[in-house]
């Protein structure tokens, strides 16, 4: 997991490296490095993040350029780790995000081949190899020395004299058209900033990028691949008066749950076909790994009580071990970013058992939406903190719009929900009004070393997603759990230190979640509730209640989930924690 | 030439609520856009990218909306002013950033392109002043050739129809002697009598201003006579469409709607079969008007749902409203009842955001329903609903 950037053209490389790299931290930052080509290669990489790097370098001349920031996965964060990598006489220099399964072999290889390498990091073989193989041609060189690579990869060469040469396979990789200069970068906020077109590259491309042209090859041939416009604005990846991209983020949730509808219901269709010819509405299985995990187990509920069908949920980290897939069947596989390898692994999984596969990701173009048969998008826009927070929501606004008309409800119950769910930018908007109330409740969690946050029924995923959010961002030890698992084994933990969050939300589990609530109190742990406005019984009982705005329960996973982003971000802010790039974590793992 | 303007957009605007309970006044939607999108806008069209927003009531609604003003052709920079003490006060959190020469604006008084067009030529220290109906309301400017002689500030009798429009154009001077003061205009009597002199250049262009909700009406009358016709979303066979009507993507508009513009229709909205849609109305994003209801010279704000047959006329509906079947919000002259002040005008229902009306529901002229009430089937409503009233 790691972000690249190349540049090639006409203007100084190293400013547009440093500043398209800052824009990548979010996929990775433990160390960073430039090479940039003038006459000769210069490399300057150390494990520190891209501004302190941009203070270290001196001016750099060279027009043609590769960077990189680094989530360390074969090696430790160092400097001799950083990428770029080179080969042994410093003229080829590689930045690559993925995983190259057989590199220890491949080392050994070159070393008996009398190469030197100096790093423990899998990539500096792929410099070598190409060393090795260079007769004049880079790009026959690059093409030669990954047949020789079992693993993932998006890479960037880069010699001097040379265009940048690219490949992918499992790794995201794009290609941002300029005037006269050409950006290759992981994401597209890493761009936004220099050029509106992108080409996305797919799965053993290798692209030559001079400044005026691309010219793609696949097996050896030229293959044209066509140019997409940016919908993102370079807004869209800027702060814009908030202290943090998160709380930033939380803000646009309104307008994301807007966007994403106005685009859903002028489609005037179901978002996706969830029928499979034969038998009709069957079985689902919903698959994600992280936070999409758990949009996918509200997903779970939602499904079930809307449409009547049963739903298996699971991590797609696991189900590649041994899960399996009944052929005709149906999937659905969320991932925001639509590159999570796990995911993707499990794509093709499903697509090899003969499932079709529906799925929900944020990112235009993505790997994930070419590998489904069917692409719901979100229209969350570019989520910068690494904590997700409204691409979570615009995942649980697509749950609702594909159940939506599969619902056993009579009419009347069915425009009760579309009613409801345009009604969810005002009641989110609710919560966000509601800040300073949250912030108050976040100072009293702050001083605490751990925190349970209970949910039952559809509520039980947002204890989870809540418990999640607190430890990424708080560094607090959390845990979500069923409100009524807790007494099996939880309780021992209980006690006056040891805060509970408990999510009350006005459906069949009410009756049992204040029972839940009463037997924690006997265990004299601080209770502060998650309640509907209005709900005198639930303040009466516990210590503190944040209330939010009433909804229809089947929406409450929406408003309640708005209200523990906010609570993670406070106690985040009030422990002093760098809540946009927590400490060991990436955005998006595009490693298994 | 200026190239930066200090715009000033923390302030409430208590006499408009329930309008301003969530949101600045800056931010209250005209023709469904900020009255804070026109002054950049207009700044924007003048040649002045460089942007310093002052801001404090309910800062993240500007924001989310303004963002870094990448949208706007802008290049946005924030400043907190933590409590509303005054315009010079605000003026002051600014003056870090400020550079060498910089207008100054009200950030929730509408204005276009040409009201500021002459006036970013002109030397400071410099007013923009504007002849107004109604003077009293206002800081009346006494000008003696072309410079200012003197500032009142809601003068009990006018000298002049000649009022401050509350946009300056300023040095860094002007911050010394907004030190010892609250407003600008006292800074500015301060810098008189130290004898400093201080232009004065009239506009003849747009300067209007919203103090009561009902003024939202006619500043949206106002605007939407300026605009142009365009076409997004689905409009089924058999709409009628006259006059310039403005349709957001995703809206659809169904058969038998007949709708005469000036109109504006947001993104993402429903309107049912044989809806009437007349002039001046504004309808915000997300928005569902259910079969047979007649909407007229109204503003509906976003995430509003209105069921069928109801009749809206010279109303402001807030955001998220829930308003069932067969509403009636017909107008009629009333006195109102705004702090001490009870103006007669004749205007329907102002409605505050995410109320929940059942049929049949009649609102007397002039009445103001606070944010988040809840109002059940046949109930009249009259006089001044606080918030979250529930009328059983």
């Amino acid at each position: 997991m790691c972000g690249i950037i190349g540049y090639i053209g006409s203007k100084r490389a190293h400013p547009i490296l440093l500043n398209s790299l800052s824009k990548l931290e979010y996929r990775g930052y433990d160390s960073c490095g430039i090479a940039v080509a003038s006459g000769s290669i210069e490399v300057y990489k150390d494990a520190v993040r891209v501004k302190a790097l941009g203070k270290m370098l001196a001016p750099l001349e060279g027009t043609v350029g590769i960077g990189h920031t680094r989530w360390a996965t074969h090696g430790e964060p160092s400097k001799v780790n950083a990428h770029p990598h080179c080969d042994c006489t410093g003229r080829i220099a590689v930045v690559h995000n993925g995983v190259i399964n057989n590199y220890q072999k491949l080392r050994e290889q070159l070393a008996g081949e009398g190469h030197i390498l100096s790093s423990q990091t899998d990539t500096e073989v792929i410099p070598h190899l190409i060393e090795k193989y260079y007769d004049g041609d880079l790009a026959g060189a690059v093409e030669h020395a990954l047949g020789d690579i079992e693993g993932s990869y998006a890479i960037i060469v880069l010699m001097a004299g040379e265009p940048l040469v690219v490949a992918r396979k499992d790794s995201p990789v794009i290609i941002g058209l300029g005037d006269r200069e050409n950006f290759i970068a992981s994401d597209v906020p890493a761009i936004l900033d220099y050029a509106s077109r992108v080409i996305y590259l797919e799965d053993g491309d290798l692209a030559v990028v001079t400044a005026d042209g691309v010219r793609v090859k696949r097996d050896g041939a030229e293959v044209t691949r066509e140019e997409h416009k940016i919908l993102w604005s370079v807004q869209d990846a800027q702060k814009a008066g908030y202290e943090h991209f998160m709380l930033k983020e939380i803000h646009e949730q309104p307008k994301v749950i807007r966007d994403t509808l106005a685009e859903y219901i002028a489609a005037a269709r179901p978002a996706a076909d969830l029928t499979s010819g034969a038998t009709g509405l069957g079985s689902m299985l919903l698959l994600a790994c992280g936070t999409s995990y758990y949009a996918a187990l509200v997903g779970k509920y939602i499904l079930e009580r809307l449409v009547g069908i049963p739903v298996r949920v699971e991590l797609a980290s696991e189900f590649n071990y041994g899960g399996q897939a009944s052929a005709g069947g149906r999937a659905i596989v969320i991932t925001q970013s639509g590159e999570t390898a796990d995911t993707l692994k499990a794509i093709k999984k499903l697509n090899g058992a003969g499932c079709r596969v529906i799925a929900i990701t944020n990112v235009v173009g993505s790997s994930a939406s070419r590998l489904a048969d069917q692409t719901v998008y979100t229209r969350a826009g570019p989520e910068i903190s690494v904590a997700a927070t409204k691409s979570f929501i615009a995942q649980l606004i697509a749950l609702y719009w594909l159940a939506w008309p599969y619902a056993r409800v009579d009419v009347r119950g069915l425009d009760d929900l579309v009613v409801g769910l345009r009604q969810l930018p005002v009641k989110v908007q609710q919560v966000l009004d509601n800040e300073a109330a949250i912030a108050q409740s976040a100072r009293r969690l702050a001083g605490s070393d751990n925190i349970f946050y209970i949910g039952r029924g559809i509520n039980y995923p947002v204890a989870l997603e809540g418990a999640l959010k607190l430890k990424e961002i708080s560094y607090i030890h959390a845990e979500g759990y069923a409100a009524g698992e807790l007494k099996h084994g939880p309780f021992a933990l209980l006690g006056s230190g040891t805060p509970v969050v408990a999510i009350v939300a006005q459906d069949n589990t009410y009756e049992a979640v204040l029972t839940g609530i009463k037997e924690i109190k006997a265990r004299k742990s601080p209770v502060l509730a998650l309640a509907a406005e209005g709900d005198d019984t639930v303040t009466a009982l516990a210590d503190s209640v944040i209330t939010v705005p009433q909804v229809d329960p089947i929406f409450s996973p929406v408003v309640n989930t708005v209200v523990v982003q906010l609570l993670a971000y406070y106690v985040a802010k009030e422990r002093g924690c760098p809540i946009d790039f927590p400490r060991n974590l990436a955005k998006s793992v595009t490693v298994e | 030439m200026m190239k930066q303007a200090i715009v000033l957009a923390a302030g409430e605007g208590q006499r408009l609520r329930p309008f301003t309970v969530t949101r600045p006044k800056g931010m209250l939607a005209i023709a469904d856009k900020p009255i804070l999108q026109y002054v950049v806008e207009a700044l924007a069209a003048s040649g002045i990218r460089r942007l310093v927003l002052v801001v404090g009531y309910h800062k993240e609604q500007i924001f989310d909306y303004m963002g870094a003003g990448e949208r706007f052709g802008v290049d946005i920079t924030y400043v907190t002013q933590e409590a509303q003490l005054g315009t010079a006060h605000a003026l002051l959190q600014a003056r870090k950033v400020a550079e060498d020469e910089f207008l100054v604006l009200p950030g929730d008084n509408l204005i276009s392109a040409d009201t500021i067009a002459d006036f970013i030529a002109v030397k400071p220290e410099a007013v923009l002043v504007k002849r107004v109906d109604n003077p009293v309301r206002y800081g009346v400017v006494s000008i003696d050739g072309g410079e200012v002689g003197g500032i009142v500030e809601k003068p009990r009798e006018a000298g002049s129809n000649i009022v401050n429009t509350g946009i300056y154009a300023f040095t860094k001077d002007i911050f010394e002697f907004a030190e010892s003061v609250l407003d600008i205009p006292d800074a500015l009597n301060n810098m008189l009598a130290a004898g400093r002199t201080i232009n004065a250049l009239e506009t003849e262009g747009t300067w209007l201003d919203v103090v009561y909700p009902w003024d939202i009406l006619s500043l949206n009358s106002i605007v939407l006579s300026q605009i142009k016709a365009s076409r997004g979303g689905t409009i089924e066979s058999g709409v009628f469409l006259k006059g310039e009507v403005v349709v957001g993507e995703g809206t659809v508009i169904r058969s038998g709607a007949y709708i005469l513009g000036p109109v504006v229709i947001g993104s993402g909205c429903d309107i049912g079969p044989h809806v009437c849609i007349l002039p001046a109305t504004s309808i915000g994003d997300n928005v569902v008007i259910a079969s047979f209801t007649e909407v007229r010279n109204s503003v509906i704000g976003d995430d509003v749902n209105i069921g069928a047959g109801g009749i809206i006329s010279d109303s402001v509906i807030g955001r998220g409203c829930i308003i069932k079947g067969r509403f009636t919000a017909a107008s009629g002259p009333s006195e109102v009842r705004v702090n001490d002040e009870s103006p007669l005008v004749n205007v329907g229902a102002m409605l505050g955001e995410d109320c929940h009306l059942e049929n049949n529901v009649v609102a007397q002229p002039g009445v103001i329903v606070g944010n988040g009430c809840q109002v059940r089937a046949t109930r009249l409503l009259s006089g001044r609903l606080p918030d979250r009233s529930l009328v059983y």
